[in-house]
């Protein structure tokens, strides 16, 4: 049996995929405005077998994010569906079932109904709508994990926006264009979490 | 949508997040003169009173956001 999951640790199964940066950015931000923390397969290094290391994760983790909103036939030449995140969504129901107090996990799509559509076994599971826009992540975050003196809307992308504008540059310092990278990953979450704590309700003096 | 959850657990610390998301140095000193740039952005919008703001500004700020 593994050890319990982190309370704050959130595995984000999304698309790795250059269109969708933006959104990926976002859950980074948004979680660690919310006090959560973001992980990524691709954050583990090397040596485990890919579903050892995601399986692992996913039982680390107390909380995981879903996004179907780009399961599409990936681009031509080698057109094939994208069938990751269902797998992955697919190991995690299985572990939420057989261990209920341990994960919790979330749907999200940019398009209400699709679902329906896509993965009607899912029927009965209202996803979260992000509608493709970074604003839509924040606002289905703050729906999905409320707490206490959690940051607005307009203030969580402010702070997106700016940590957004700063992609380039990251990813010009790690050599890569790959905005998933283990390396971009890093950064982009030490990034969020200092402007989340300049950020965040300080206890006044004295308590 | 699930029901929401409510998030009770304490914020996470900077030691905490240093030792999970290991950078290097130069990245390091990047990311601070980041920190240092958001911190001044920041506070420029704080002395700045919205009204004096001139309406058209305003609204193109408004619709930029």
């Amino acid at each position: 049996m593994p050890p319990p999951p982190d309370p704050v640790a959130v595995f984000l199964n999304v698309p790795y995929d250059k269109e969708f940066s933006s959104l990926y950015v976002a859950y980074i931000v948004g979680l660690f405005q919310l006090g959560l923390v973001p992980h990524l397969a691709s954050e583990i290094p090397g040596g485990d077998r890919r579903l050892d290391r995601i399986i692992q994760l996913i039982q680390s983790c107390r909380y995981s994010i879903h996004d179907l909103s780009r399961v599409e036939l990936s681009a031509a030449p080698s057109a094939a569906p994208r069938f990751n995140m269902p797998l992955e969504l697919g190991m995690t129901i299985t572990w939420q079932i057989l261990n209920p107090d341990q994960h919790t996990w979330f749907v999200w799509e940019s398009e209400p109904y699709r679902i329906e559509r896509s993965a009607s076994d899912l029927n009965g599971t209202d996803p979260n709508i992000h509608s493709g826009t970074a604003e839509g992540v924040l606002r289905e975050l703050r729906n999905a994990f409320p707490r206490d003196k959690m940051p607005s809307v307009p203030d969580m992308l402010g702070v997106y926006r700016f940590i957004n504008n700063q992609l380039d540059a990251i990813l010009l310092r790690n050599g890569t264009s790959n905005p998933f990278d283990r390396s971009v990953f890093m950064e982009l979450c030490r990034l969020s979490n200092y402007l989340a704590d300049i950020l965040r309700p300080k206890k006044p003096a004295g308590k | 949508m699930r029901k929401p959850i409510h998030i009770t657990a304490p914020w996470p610390t900077r030691e905490e997040m240093e030792k999970r998301f290991p950078i290097s140095k130069a990245s390091e000193k990047a990311l601070q003169a980041l920190v240092d740039e958001f911190k001044a952005q920041l506070s420029h919008r704080e002395e700045e009173p919205v009204n004096s703001i001139e309406p058209e500004k305003r609204r193109k700020r408004a619709s930029a956001a």
